[in-house]
Parts: C-alpha cells; sequence; structure tokens
C-alpha cells in the first residue's frame, strides 16, 4: 500500500478497505480478549484472572465468523474484501509476499503441532468443585448434627461482643499462619500450598456460604470434602480436633464481622445444596 | 597560676564538648540538656558540712561455684585467661564481703542538680569479658566504651527508660555514649559472645559507689539529711537501709546479702 | 569529627525550639483534634493489628505465641527499620514503610491493600502514642545521610567480600552466609526471644528489605530490638568508609538470587546415558536444573509446629533408564545434633506455644529429610493425602537421618503411623555432604524393585507425585514437630520419540503443499480471465 501523504492518513485510507478493516477488528477483539477482560472485575473490586488459553481460541473462532459474516454482507464489499488477498496469490508485484507466506505459514504450521506432540511435563489440570455439596449431616466430636437447617446459635444467645472476642482470639491463634492478617488467604504459610487457602476477603467464599456450610468445612478439613472436592489435597486441619464447637461458631462471627459479609440464609438457600 | 586557670577551663570546655558529641548515642536529649546544665552548674553542696555514708556488704552462706566460660571460639580472649575463664556474676571476696555490689543514694536528695563530672567512666572489652562489670555514671557523663581485643564485640544496652544502643566494634577502638535519664541498672551485653554481661547504674547525682576487693563503698560529701540507700546484686537483688546523718558526720552501715 | 558533631547538635537544638515554637502557636482547639485523630488510628489499631500486637500494643495478641519472629512490642519504641542512628527512635516514614511494605521473613503483611493512605497514617500517629519516647515535646529524630550505592566492579565485590570477614559479620551469619555463625545459637532479642541471624543468600527473607539500599541501612543503623549491632561508630571513628559499608551490603546482595524462587509444580529429571552422578557433589549436578520447594509448619495434627527452621529446599533429579536420583539442598544452620544449639532449642521451647510438653525434652535429635511417593502410582489425578497419606492410600518415603548417616524406606498411613520396611535390602543409597550450614543428599534407586507391593515403581513420561518434610534437630523438631510443603511431581524424560519431530515435519509440508495449490489455482483462474479479457503481461510462471 503506497498510501500518500501522513502515517495517519495512510492508516485512514486503508481502514476504509473491508480487508484491512476485518484485520484492524481481529487485533482488536484479540487485544479486548487477551487483556481488556482481566481489566473489568477489579473495577468493581473483585480479582481476576486471564482467561484460559481454549477460552481465548472459542472467543477467537467467533470473532472471525463474525467478521467474515459482516465481510460477505454486501457484494461489493466482498468483492473488495478478496482484492488483496487475491492479489498476494497472484499479483507479479506481490512475489516476494507470496514468497514469505509460503515460508512463514508452514514454519508455523510445524511449530504449533511441535508444541501439541512433544512430551508434556505439566502435572494436570486438577479439577476440584471449589464449594462441593455438603453432607446432610455430619458427626461432630461423636455427636451427629443435621447441616441442613442448622443456625449459629451465638447469634441469639450470650454476649455477642464476648462471641466475637473468642472469634478473633481463634483466628488469630490458629488461623493466621494460612489464612492471614488480611483474611485474603495469603498468610505466611501459604505459598507452600495447593490449593491455595480461600480468601474471605472474596465474594465467593463466606459470602456465598450458609454458617453451617462454613461450620462443617471447618471441623472437618480438607480430609472431610467429599470426592468432587479432590480429597488429600487442600491442608485445611479438621479444627474439631483442637477447637470447640462454641469456638468453630465464634470464629465464624468474626470471619463475617471482620470481612462484612453476612451469611446466606436458609430462607436463601431454599432448601438446596450450596451455590 | 593563669596557666593552671587555662588548664581547668580547657578540661571544662572539652567536658562540654565530650558531653556534648555523646549526642550521637541512644541518650542524645539528656545528654545534650544535662551537658548544658553541667557547664554552668558548680557542686551545689556547702562540703564544710557535709557528711558521708560508708560501710561494707556482707555475704552470708557458701559461695557459689563459678560456672567456667568455654571460649574456644575465640583462641585470642582464651589466650588471656590462663587459668580459665569463669562467669563472675557472684564474686565473694577472701574477707567475705560481696563484689559488685552497686551501692547509691535512691531517695532523700534534696532537688538539687549536679555538674557532670568532665572523665568520662570507662568499661574495657578485654578478655571477653567486661570490666568492670558493675558500675555506675551520672546522667550525662561519658561513658567511653573500649574494646581491647581487636576482634568483633557489638556492645548492647537495653534500658527501659532510657534509649537504647547496640554498637558494632570489629576492631581495637573506643565509642562514646551517654545516659539521659536515671535508671538503675542498665544491663549491657555482647551478643557475639553470650557470656558477656555487664550492669551500669545511672543516677542523677555523684552519690554512689561500687564494692570491690575489699566489700566496702563510700558515699561522700553528702548534704545532711535522712536517705534511703540501696545496694544492689545482679544476682541476690536490691536491699534498702534509711540512714540518717548530721553536719559533718559519718555513719557506717553493713548491708548483707545471703546465698539463696 | 567533634566539630562536625558540634554542629549537628546546634542544628538539632535549633529543630527542637522551633518545633516548639510551631506548638505554642498552634490553636488552642488542637487538643481535641489529636483526640479524635488518636480514636481514628486506634479503631484501625484495634482492627487490624491487636491480633498479632496486642490491644495494649504489647507484642501480646493472641497470634504471639505461635509467632517466630515475635511482634513488636510498640510500648518500647524500639523499631527495626529506622533512617535514624542506632537507639533513636524512627522517622514517621520509617514507621508508615514497614505498615506499607510489611516485613519479609515475618508474619507481618503490607497494607495497603486494605487500609487507606489516611488509615496508615492514623495508625502510624497512633502507634507512636504507645510510647511516652514520641512525647510531642521530644526533638524529631534526624535522618542519616546515606548516599548511594557506588557503582560496582570485580575489585568491589572482592572488597566487599574481604570487609565482611574483616568486620566479622560472619560471626553470626557464617562464612557463607547462610546464618551458621558460631554465635548463632545465642542469639535473642531484647525480649529474651531467641532470634535467627539472617541467612544472607535468602534476602527474600531479611526483615528490613532485600535491596543493596535496604542492607546498607540496617548495617548503618542497626535493627535496635535485636542483635545487629549499627556499624555507624566505624564510619564516624574513620575506620572504614562510607564506600567501604556500602561495598559489604553490596557483597550480601550478591549471595542471594536476582529474583526469588519460585515454586514449580513438575521436577523434570532428564535422561542421562553417560551414568548418574555419584554422589551429591558430583560436578554433573551443576548443569541440572534447580527446582525451589517450599516448606512451612505443620499445623494439622498434634503436635503443631509454628517455628520450622527450614524453609525451602532445592530438588534437581536425573535417570538414566534404570535408576532415579535425586539431589536435595536445603539450609540448615546447624549440624544436629549439636550441643551448642541446645540454648537455642530451650529458648524456642520456652517461647513457643505448643500442643504437648514435649517441646521441652533436650534429648539429642538428628536433621530429617523424607522424600514421600504415593505406595502406588494412581491411576488418575488422585493422590494420597499430602500429609503422610491415609490408611486407604499410604504414602511410601524415603527417610534420611543425619545420626547415624543413614536412610530407610517406609510407608506411612498418616502422621503418626510411619513404619521403616523391614526386611529389605536398602535400596535407596544415599550420599550427603554439610557444608556451612548447608546440607546436600543424594538419593539413588531403581526405578524397579522387583517388590512393586512395598516399593513404587517409577515410570518415565507422566508426572509422579512428590513432596518433601524437614527436621532441625537443633530447633527441637521430631515426629510431628517438621516443616511440610505439599505435593509436588518429579517428571522422567523419555528418549525422544521419531514422532516429536516427524509431526511438525509432516504438518510444515503439508502446509506449504497447500499453500502452493491455491497459489497455483489462483494463477490459473487468472490466465484464464485476463485470456479471455484485456489484461495483459501477467505470464507468472510457477
Amino acid at each position: 500500500m503506497s498510501a500518500p501523504g501522513t502515517w495517519a492518513s495512510g492508516i485512514r485510507e486503508a481502514l476504509r478497505h473491508p480487508f484491512w478493516q476485518a484485520v484492524a477488528l481481529l487485533l482488536g477483539a484479540y487485544l479486548l480478549f487477551e487483556f481488556g477482560i482481566a481489566l473489568v472485575p477489579p473495577l468493581v473490586g473483585i480479582k481476576s484472572a486471564p482467561i484460559p488459553a481454549s477460552v481465548l481460541v472459542q472467543y477467537m473462532l467467533t470473532a472471525v465468523v463474525g467478521i467474515l459474516l459482516y465481510v460477505s454482507d454486501q457484494e461489493e464489499r466482498w468483492r473488495r474484501f478478496k482484492e488483496p488477498i487475491r492479489a498476494a496469490l497472484v499479483d507479479p508485484n506481490k512475489r516476494w509476499i507470496r514468497a514469505a507466506l509460503l515460508i512463514v505459514v508452514p514454519i508455523s504450521a510445524g511449530f504449533v503441532t511441535y508444541r501439541q506432540v512433544r512430551p508434556s511435563v505439566g502435572a494436570g489440570a486438577q479439577l476440584r468443585s471449589i464449594h462441593p455439596a455438603p453432607p446432610s449431616t455430619i458427626s461432630f466430636r461423636g455427636r451427629t448434627m443435621t447441616l441442613a437447617g442448622l443456625e449459629n446459635l451465638l447469634r441469639r444467645s450470650g454476649d455477642s461482643a464476648q462471641h466475637l472476642a473468642t472469634g478473633r482470639r481463634v483466628y488469630y491463634a490458629n488461623c493466621l499462619p494460612c489464612h492471614g492478617d488480611l483474611l485474603d488467604g495469603r498468610g505466611q504459610y501459604a505459598h507452600a500450598f495447593n490449593p491455595a487457602p480461600l480468601s474471605f476477603a472474596d465474594n465467593g467464599t463466606i459470602a456465598q456460604l450458609t454458617e453451617s456450610y462454613v461450620f462443617w468445612r471447618i471441623a472437618k478439613g480438607g480430609r472431610g470434602l467429599p470426592r468432587e472436592g479432590t480429597p488429600w489435597n487442600s491442608a485445611m486441619p479438621a479444627w474439631e480436633e483442637f477447637l470447640t464447637e462454641d469456638e468453630i461458631w465464634s470464629v465464624i462471627v468474626f470471619l463475617y464481622q471482620h470481612t462484612g459479609w453476612k451469611p446466606r440464609t436458609w430462607d436463601e438457600e431454599g432448601g438446596g445444596g450450596a451455590p | 597560676m593563669s596557666k593552671l586557670g587555662g588548664l581547668v577551663a580547657g578540661v571544662g570546655l572539652s567536658a562540654w564538648v565530650l558531653a556534648g558529641t555523646s549526642c550521637g548515642g541512644g541518650a542524645e536529649r539528656g545528654g545534650e540538656s544535662a551537658a548544658a546544665a553541667g557547664a554552668a552548674v558548680a557542686f551545689p553542696v556547702d562540703t564544710t558540712s557535709a557528711a558521708a555514708i560508708n560501710g561494707r556488704v556482707a555475704f552470708v552462706g557458701s559461695r557459689p561455684a563459678a560456672a567456667r566460660i568455654d571460649m574456644s571460639e575465640e583462641p585470642t580472649c582464651a589466650q588471656k585467661h590462663p587459668g580459665g575463664a569463669f562467669v563472675e556474676a557472684v564474686l565473694v571476696n577472701d574477707n567475705g564481703t560481696l563484689r559488685n555490689v552497686f551501692v547509691y543514694v535512691k531517695s532523700g536528695l534534696p532537688a538539687l542538680t549536679f555538674p557532670v563530672p568532665a572523665e568520662p567512666v570507662e568499661i574495657d572489652q578485654n578478655g571477653c569479658v567486661y570490666s568492670p562489670r558493675v558500675f555506675g555514671i551520672q546522667t550525662g557523663q561519658t561513658l567511653s566504651i573500649r574494646n581491647s581485643d581487636g576482634l568483633l564485640h557489638n556492645i548492647k544496652a537495653l534500658p527501659t527508660t532510657n534509649r537504647p544502643f547496640n554498637i558494632s566494634q570489629p576492631t581495637t577502638m573506643t565509642t562514646m555514649r551517654s545516659f539521659a535519664t536515671a535508671e538503675v541498672m542498665v544491663p549491657l551485653e555482647c551478643n557475639v559472645h553470650s557470656w558477656m554481661n555487664a550492669y551500669v547504674g545511672v543516677v542523677t547525682h555523684p552519690y554512689f559507689s561500687t564494692t570491690g576487693a575489699d566489700g566496702s563503698f563510700t558515699l561522700r560529701r553528702l548534704p545532711p539529711g535522712t536517705y534511703v540507700v540501696e545496694a544492689w546484686h545482679e544476682r541476690y537483688g536490691a536491699q534498702e537501709q534509711t540512714v540518717t546523718v548530721g553536719p559533718n558526720e559519718t555513719k557506717a552501715i553493713t548491708f548483707t546479702f545471703r546465698a539463696s | 569529627m567533634v566539630r562536625r558533631k558540634g554542629t549537628a547538635s546546634l542544628l538539632l537544638a535549633g529543630a527542637a525550639a522551633l518545633a516548639a515554637l510551631a506548638a505554642f502557636a498552634a490553636p488552642p482547639n488542637r487538643q481535641g483534634d489529636v483526640g479524635a485523630d488518636r480514636e481514628r488510628g486506634r479503631e484501625v489499631y484495634m482492627k487490624w493489628c491487636a491480633g498479632c500486637h496486642g490491644d495494649e500494643g504489647r507484642g501480646d495478641g493472641p497470634a504471639a505465641e505461635h509467632l517466630l519472629p515475635k511482634p513488636r512490642d510498640f510500648t518500647m519504641a524500639l523499631y527495626q527499620v529506622r533512617s535514624t542512628a542506632t537507639g533513636q527512635l524512627p522517622l514517621d516514614e520509617d514507621i508508615l514503610r514497614v505498615v506499607n511494605e510489611g516485613m519479609p521473613g515475618s508474619s507481618m503483611p503490607g497494607w495497603k491493600a486494605v487500609l487507606s493512605g489516611a488509615e496508615r497514617a492514623a495508625v502510624v500517629r497512633y502507634l507512636k502514642t504507645l510510647s511516652p519516647d514520641f512525647a510531642p515535646a521530644t526533638a524529631p529524630p534526624a535522618a542519616l545521610s546515606f548516599g548511594s550505592a557506588p557503582r560496582g566492579g570485580d575489585a568491589a565485590a572482592l572488597e566487599g567480600r574481604d570487609l565482611y570477614r574483616r568486620i566479622e559479620c560472619w560471626k553470626c551469619h557464617g562464612d557463607s552466609g547462610r546464618g551458621d555463625g558460631t554465635s548463632a545459637p545465642t542469639l535473642k532479642d531484647d525480649l529474651g526471644n531467641p532470634i535467627r541471624a539472617a541467612d544472607l543468600t535468602q534476602n527474600w527473607t531479611f526483615n528490613g528489605g532485600g535491596t543493596a539500599p535496604d542492607i546498607y541501612r540496617v548495617l548503618r543503623t542497626g535493627m535496635d530490638g535485636t542483635p545487629m549491632p549499627s556499624f555507624g561508630d566505624l564510619i564516624e571513628g574513620r575506620i572504614i568508609t562510607d564506600e567501604q559499608l556500602w561495598r559489604v551490603a553490596q557483597y550480601v546482595r550478591s549471595l542471594s538470587p536476582a529474583e526469588p524462587p519460585r515454586a514449580r509444580d513438575v521436577v523434570r529429571a532428564a535422561r542421562v546415558e553417560a551414568g548418574l552422578p555419584s554422589g551429591p557433589d558430583d560436578s554433573a549436578w551443576a548443569s541440572v536444573e534447580r527446582y525451589y520447594y517450599p516448606l512451612v509448619g505443620q499445623v494439622i495434627v498434634r503436635p503443631r509446629w509454628f517455628a520450622p527452621m527450614v524453609s525451602g529446599l532445592w530438588v534437581q533429579a536425573l535417570h538414566d533408564g534404570r535408576a532415579l536420583a535425586l539431589r536435595v539442598t536445603w539450609h540448615d544452620p546447624s549440624q544436629s545434633p549439636d550441643s551448642s544449639w541446645n540454648v537455642w532449642r530451650a529458648r524456642v521451647a520456652a517461647r513457643m506455644g505448643a500442643d504437648d510438653s514435649a517441646a521441652a525434652d533436650s534429648t539429642p535429635l538428628p536433621d530429617r529429610l523424607a522424600v514421600q511417593f504415593p505406595a502406588r502410582l494412581p491411576a488418575g489425578l488422585d493422590r494420597p493425602y499430602f500429609l503422610m497419606g491415609s490408611v486407604e492410600e499410604p504414602v511410601y518415603l524415603w527417610s534420611w537421618e543425619s545420626e547415624p548417616r543413614s536412610a530407610v524406606e517406609a510407608t506411612a498411613r498418616g502422621a503418626d503411623r510411619l513404619e521403616p520396611l523391614a526386611g529389605l535390602t536398602d535400596s535407596v543409597a544415599t550420599s550427603s555432604t554439610y557444608d556451612h550450614g548447608e546440607w546436600r543428599v543424594q538419593f539413588t534407586r531403581a526405578l524397579s524393585t522387583g517388590d512393586s507391593t512395598n516399593q513404587l515403581e517409577f515410570v518415565t513420561g507422566r508426572p509422579i507425585p512428590m513432596a518433601f518434610y524437614a527436621w532441625d534437630g537443633s530447633n527441637g523438631e521430631t515426629g510431628a514437630r517438621m516443616a511440610v510443603g505439599s505435593w509436588s511431581a518429579v517428571y522422567l524424560a523419555e528418549p525422544a520419540r521419531a514422532s516429536t519431530y516427524l509431526s511438525p515435519a509432516f504438518a510444515m509440508l503439508a502446509t506449504a503443499g497447500l499453500g502452493l495449490t491455491v497459489i497455483w489455482r489462483a494463477q490459473r483462474h487468472r490466465r484464464k480471465t485476463t485470456d479471455d479479457g484485456t489484461d495483459i503481461g501477467t505470464s507468472e510462471a510457477e
């Protein structure tokens, strides 16, 4: 493209052409998916992560289809869209572009194939359900407790300031090494564990759960997780071995008070399983 | 005569400067104010009518065996103790008295401001032990800390009311510090050699004394009055006696520490 | 020196006078504002800080008994990180810096994420009200001038190393900087808590920060409240120059890697044909990639252990198709049992909260290291319980100890059920070295031993779960008092398969062929149209 004038006008000129429009759209879509999306959740105070490669490929395929629909929508646009492609294939002055494409594209194909077939050293993705459905009953220190409808009795009895103080003491004496001062799951020990300790500050943990569910997770720990929670990996201790029932309910009071979240109630829960 | 006067002035000036320089250390603020006061103040007690308290610190019971210090990690120091080095926490003299007891006037003095002595108090680190191990110093007075061993010592003060310090002395050198407020006692320690301990009694006046090889102490040039005198020992704690002295009177008292 | 200091005193006095004037000039209703401001800081303190530092700021919050280093006691007004001389109060910025960034190597996090700038400033002002030393009448502390790092070079690096020896840093930190100096076992802070000489090869754990300027600051000002003294008097006494102190800082920085190590999921064991290394100090290991594996306290079974000495280890692996060799390297300041560490062990036992009374026991204990694998290769992604397995899914371990220097194979069905595999000829061979605060141990075992019921069969081409535990006997560690990590894996590389290279070649050929076809067809089509029409001169022979 020997565009007259400055760079900017050259680009403006090019963007009137459907082929370059398509290229620009594709590039824009890629940048949006790869970097843009990750910027959104922090705006509303949620931690974000880059989207996985497989999802990225799906999004990009959708974008390509959309762009093709757009350029083939009108006869004229479709003809102009094909022009540069056709020129690259046949035009005598595009001989070098042709040659370069013939070299670059096969090498890329070979590289991608190599990435696919070379021996992988990855440990494999660990699929696990973060909040698996709780059992209907648990045995707490030899006593059977029914989880459905179970409420934190400390909310209705005793001195609430006292419960909070007990919960705070329990948290700092026991939970701090992993869950941390910020209750963000990034305590001093957290870096050695996989899966990482949960962040209570995150809106996806205790904010989504009933207090009975939290009680179950604290009392039974990682070893008490059902199959779909991938047993044997979570380092969460079974706190029934260290704490009394009241201490566990107290630390739950502390967790909600300190983070400002409200536990889900059984009315919201509608008698169903975990969210 | 004028030569002498010049000398005195010179000493006084250098004392002022010295005390001023000590503000690089842990007790800067106090060092400065005391030094300023010291320059202006003459000895505030009428020496013609002054009284004195003296006496001895007796020790009763069997003297505890001193633990041997393993100095094998510091051959230079070990060589300075041909008979072996021992922990000097309890030193009982042959005459049945106790050494390293810090005796001082704890209360009873009128509100007087005493000049800060020009000459510094010296503590040496020699043979990987502190000498002296127990001593007194006036607030604002310069503490001269010497390392004669030429190997790494750090000298760390662990006061509760004064500011602390922790100075590294990896070679033969001398460092100055001072303490701003009265505190009995300020522990000193070396973290490189965990057996090295010393104790400084910091007081606002000159009425203090540490028992030596004869177990005696003397508090001179006191204004007549009634005083609480305290004797402090690092192992056996502190004892008090109330003493009244009249003009030109000298009273003898005895403190008795018992083997625990 | 005297004159300079005299000038400094004068300046200080001037500053104090100005501060006093300013205080007098302040409006009288200031008192109420101060009270409200203190209340704001106190609210933040009580919510976020008191759990460790205590309601009164005495460093005695409910977390304190399980923490080492212990939380600061603010009533003592002793601050480690300062830009002022030893014994001086810190600047507000010094305190704020620690509130912002936290203290590496301790439990203290940075607070920027949860506290606003105003809240952090208010909490700094509140902390100062906890000690009378910060009384408003006292002159503000004077910051020292640190200059900036001089340019280095080989000669400079050598000078730093030489000075490290001359000013005897090694007395506590050790010849190699691993915190294994002769004085290390006796170190205690101003409250009598045991405190470690920093491992200078792990700058990410330095309480005062790990950069060369951070290290210089610590050398210059000391860390008040700890045994780390100030070397400032050496400069003032003209025994060394400021530049030389910078050289020490630069040398200490050079002992650590450029970036802190990161844990990775899989340790790759390359396949070698020339034979496996003969021991941990075989030069063949020098070119083998090292994998960091972090270790932390054990908080799952009784007795829990919150003060592990070993904070991580490095793993290297090789195999030759017949046997697997693992080299494990870790830092431990003592070669246990070592009676010179008894004083340390007693102090740790006295100052750390414990689930049982056995911590105070003083039986000599060896150092230990265990490598853990599943007893049998799991079918899918399942793995035994990471902490020494369970009755249903046991684990298989190589358990090495320093005294007597040996290793056994064992099966564990839970942390309290570790049983040596009896009646086996020892199939795991170990060779070990202790060198200036570092253990290096090589484990070697045949991939297959012929006893697949008790011993794991190693296979190539898939990740095999692997985990580690470490014990420092001199720290009182034995049984469940240990440092633990979670499952990692070792991957034994397979010999290169032909398909690895054939497939990409085929893909390249196919793509190139397709491209040529497309071009050829397009050009034939075009020739046809130009033959029909008017276009000329496009005879591209291809």
